[in-house]
């Protein structure tokens, strides 16, 4: 195996645009990811920063680079860099972002008819943003798909306080061609089905012919396409007559698995190499420095030299971080130090609140390199990034996508200066 | 038996409970991009294993999970590290062992008695293999697909040409470990592409191993693949037989087909319960022939005088290459070949997965799979390509049938090249013919 210059360990959105970013600009990078995550999990937009209350991300990122230990209160005045380059890297693909930083966070409606704060989303999702200005919501379902409620979600909507929201809220149900012979029906087979040019004209037909008059933005289950979601999003606003909209629903979504594939592609475009499903399960170590991580491998194991290693394996929920029998926690590749709430607020009694717990992760200081409790860093030529960092909490403050972005930002623009001056 | 052989045994079907039902398996899943038949990996994996029996078989839902090619593309997305194909592979052999199995399929994988049938009578089994009749005729007899990707006997086994060559099959007094290799060269090569297996030869043999090839028969795995863990375990335990004197010895097994070196480093253990020393010493001492020279080049022992190659060639790395998590490295080894530009396919499977693109129900499951990857070839063809690259047997043959694309072994692009090297000094080495 030549030698990378750079090792990303894990293939979340961090370590995605991480790798990325760093191939763009000349590095070799090998990354190494056990499996998939966020982006097959979470609805493909860029939660930036939505604590309660704020008006806009950018209200939200100093909100919360005012709490002592949040990611942000080291990487604040990075946010802006990184959602520019994050941005012109997926400008003129079918995952190019709109909206900004500036925009108001308006509420949109999630699958189940809740509403959650949005700013930055993919094209195909941007319609659901305000001002609704008299116009109505049609949440327009496809039959026998079972991962789409939209009377449901209707009711949760209707029932709910939308201030500023659409005149009205109807849901109705499509029957697509086929679809009652089908056994299998999941988000991807659907989208697989829409990239055929032949199909889409007969089911966007058929939604279309389900629609009641009126002035209506439709929000339609997140199938639309995976290879040509582009030309299919423009297709269904032309023969739908409205602005249409995608609604994420139960993983796996399908706008994150069109962000993954375009990551890859980028990746693998400018020499960098991706090898998803092995575990790293040794480290080879210098003092303070690591020489080498192995992944598992059917026999041997693969050895992955390199300069820099960027860990990139999320928390509780990518598997990075494991919490054991009696609380102890471990970050599984190189043992760093966990930090965590105490022992008895790991969490709270209402199972929908916030849990303290969800803070946990690794201590870094301004390079993001891993500390200990004195502050002094543990390993030199280590990086971490994403959700594997302490002190937030992605779920209640919607920073998730936006701590990644940043965090991948930072550590590739230091790690290319450097290589640049070496 | 022990907890640990307990545990062992029953991993695959155990790893299914750390399933979180994200659904990034039927992500992934080219099988069932392409069809309605197959539910999905997660549905036919560990869903359905909830209600399965100890025999594994018995108490299925259904027998859908026949339908997963076992192409392993789901146990590497997984991020909770559920082995699904593992899962299913085992249920599928639960369903063989109860229901038995069909002639076609007990035939199709018993590759080594179809090369003892068809190679001293080659030349007519190649008409007949060309032939539309016969192939009408063994599609309906046997339920072989007329267009199943087959390749042609050569009419001299690999095995026969190195006897005739008189080429080590043992030891020789004083031999090092380090610079002696066995040569596993699989019933492809030995059947239908002994010229793959001299290229390997003369490749090894040139960057100082001696190869040897001591008796060996077909790693198994298309048994493996048809739920027929009987006839694998036979043939499993006589190449073990045969291979564990020289592992235990330090020496290394190298292969040309990155299908039959997973067998012999993964599937003897996971799916065939053979987790004895033998077993483990052969796995730990198995090389995919790009590992190989990968790690002669980390080591500064790899001959990197390769003439240029000025060509952008497709390349297909295989599902089981992937599963080896070794890397790629024959795109390591393209890099070092000056002018030579290797083509990542960026596609997920070629559809062929061993005999599951014969067969009359799955043809065109596998063609609908490998489509896009035709395309893609056929498209760098028209932009000058004359080939195409991969490292797997029925894979080649599915890439060169239905793209219409020569397709060959990474090794052998490698083998030119130092030919053409050897040509340019004007000091031919003698080809090994
Ligand atoms: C269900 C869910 C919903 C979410 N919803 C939101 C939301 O609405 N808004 C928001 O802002 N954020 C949300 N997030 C958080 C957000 O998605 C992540 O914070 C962000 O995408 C960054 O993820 P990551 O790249 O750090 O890690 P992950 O996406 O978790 O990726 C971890 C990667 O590391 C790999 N890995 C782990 N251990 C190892 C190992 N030992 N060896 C090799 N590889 C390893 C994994 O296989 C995986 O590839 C959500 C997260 C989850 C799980």
């Amino acid at each position: 195996m030549p030698r990378a210059d750079v090792v990303v360990i894990g293939a979340g959105l961090s370590g995605l645009a991480c790798a990325a970013e760093l191939a763009g600009s000349g590095a070799s990078v090998f990354l190494a990811a056990k499996g998939m995550a966020s982006t097959h999990w979470t609805h493909g937009g860029l939660d930036v920063a939505a604590p309660d209350g704020a008006s806009t991300s950018r209200d939200g990122i100093a909100r919360l680079a005012g709490s002592a230990g949040h990611p942000y209160a080291r990487m604040s005045d990075h946010v802006a860099d990184a959602v520019a380059a994050h941005r012109a890297r997926l400008d003129g693909t079918a995952v190019a972002m709109v909206g900004d930083l500036d925009m108001p966070l308006a509420p949109i409606p999630t699958a189940l008819g809740a509403l959650r704060p949005a700013a930055i989303l993919p094209m195909g999702q941007g319609a659901a943003v305000g001002p609704w200005e008299g116009q109505g919501l049609l949440l327009l379902g496809i039959g026998h798909f079972r991962d789409s409620w939209v009377d449901y979600a209707a009711r949760n909507l209707t029932a709910g306080a939308w201030p500023g929201g659409p005149a009205e809220i109807r849901a109705v149900t499509a029957d697509l061609p086929g679809l009652d012979a089908r056994n299998n029906l999941n988000a991807r087979t659907l989208a697989v089905l829409f990239d055929d040019p032949a199909w889409r004209a007969r089911a966007l037909a058929a939604m279309a012919a389900v629609v009641p008059p009126g002035a209506w933005r439709i929000g339609v289950p997140a199938v639309l396409g995976l290879e040509a979601h582009a030309e299919i999003h423009a297709h269904a606003q032309e023969v739908l007559g409205g602005a249409v909209f995608e609604m994420p629903s139960l993983p796996p979504s399908v706008p994150g698995v069109r962000l993954f594939d375009e990551l890859r592609r980028r990746i693998t475009a400018a020499g960098g190499r991706i090898q998803v499903g092995f575990d790293v399960v040794e480290v080879e170590r210098d003092g303070r420095r690591v020489r080498a991580i192995h992944t598992e491998a059917a026999s041997r194991t693969l050895r992955l030299a390199a300069d820099t290693f960027v860990l990139a394996t999320g928390g509780i929920a990518g598997e990075g971080i494991r919490a054991h029998r009696g609380r102890r926690l471990e970050e599984r590749v190189f043992g760093l130090p966990v930090t965590a709430p105490n022992d008895s607020e790991w969490f709270s009694d209402d199972p929908m609140q916030p849990h303290p717990i969800e803070s946990l992760g690794i201590d870094v200081d301004d390079h993001l390199r891993p500390i200990d409790p004195t502050g002094q860093p543990v390993l030199e030529n280590v990086r971490v990034i994403g959700s594997s960092l302490a002190g937030m909490r992605y779920l209640e403050q919607r920073c998730g996508d936006g701590v990644a972005i940043t965090s991948a930002h930072v550590v590739a623009r230091s790690l290319a200066a450097r290589s640049a001056a070496a | 038996m022990t907890f640990h052989d307990a545990a062992a045994r029953d991993f695959p079907a155990f790893s299914t409970d750390a399933c979180i039902k994200c659904n990034v398996c039927n992500t992934v899943c080219p099988v069932s991009r392409v069809t309605d038949e197959f539910p999905g990996p997660k549905y036919v994996g560990p869903q359905a294993q909830r209600f399965r029996g100890p025999g594994e078989g018995s108490d299925a839902p259904d027998h859908s999970v026949d339908l997963c090619s076992g192409c392993g593309i789901c146990t590497r997305a997984c991020p909770a590290g559920v082995l699904i194909a593992e899962t299913n592979n085992r249920a599928r052999a639960g369903i063989v062992e109860e229901r038995g199995s069909s002639l076609r399929n007990r035939l199709i994988s018993d590759t080594d008695l179809l090369i003892r049938l068809g190679t001293p009578v080659a030349p007519l089994a190649n008409i007949g293999l060309k032939n539309r009749l016969a192939r009408w005729f063994g599609e309906k007899t046997l339920g072989v697909h007329r267009r199943g990707p087959l390749a042609p006997f050569s009419r001299r086994t690999f095995r026969a040409w190195w006897k005739r060559e008189k080429r080590p099959t043992a030891l020789e007094a004083g031999s090092d470990p380090s610079r002696t290799v066995v040569y596993f060269h699989g019933c492809a090569v030995n059947g239908f592409e002994p010229d793959l297996g001299r290229d390997a030869v003369e490749i090894l043999e040139r960057n100082g191993l001696t190869v040897i090839v001591p008796p060996q028969e077909c790693c198994g795995l298309p048994f493996i693949s048809n739920g027929l863990y009987p006839r694998a375990r036979e043939k499993a335990r006589r190449n073990l037989e045969s291979l564990a004197q020289y592992a235990r010895a330090g020496y290394r097994i190298v292969g040309t087909s990155t299908s039959c070196t997973h067998a012999l480093k993964a599937e003897y253990r996971e799916m065939l319960d053979l987790a004895d020393d033998d077993a483990t010493a052969v796995a730990d001492a198995t090389w995919d022939i790009c590992e190989l020279l990968v790690d002669l080049h980390d080591r500064g022992e790899l001959d990197t005088g390769f003439a240029p190659i000025a060509e952008s060639i497709p390349y297909h790395p295989p599902c089981q290459l992937k599963s080896h998590g070794i890397g790629l490295p024959a795109m390591d080894l393209f890099a070092l070949v000056p002018g030579l530009r290797a083509v990542d396919s960026d596609h997920d499977c070629c559809g062929a997965a061993g005999t599951y693109g014969l067969k009359a129900e799955r043809w065109q499951i596998a063609q609908d799979v490998g489509a896009p990857l035709f395309a893609k070839v056929r498209a760098a063809k028209a932009a000058g390509a004359s080939r195409a690259a991969c490292d797997s047997e029925t894979c080649r043959w599915q890439i060169e049938q239905s793209s219409g694309v020569p397709t060959v072994h990474p090794v052998s692009i490698l083998a030119e090249s130092y030919r053409r090297a050897d040509e340019a000094a004007s000091e031919p080495r003698r080809r090994l013919v």
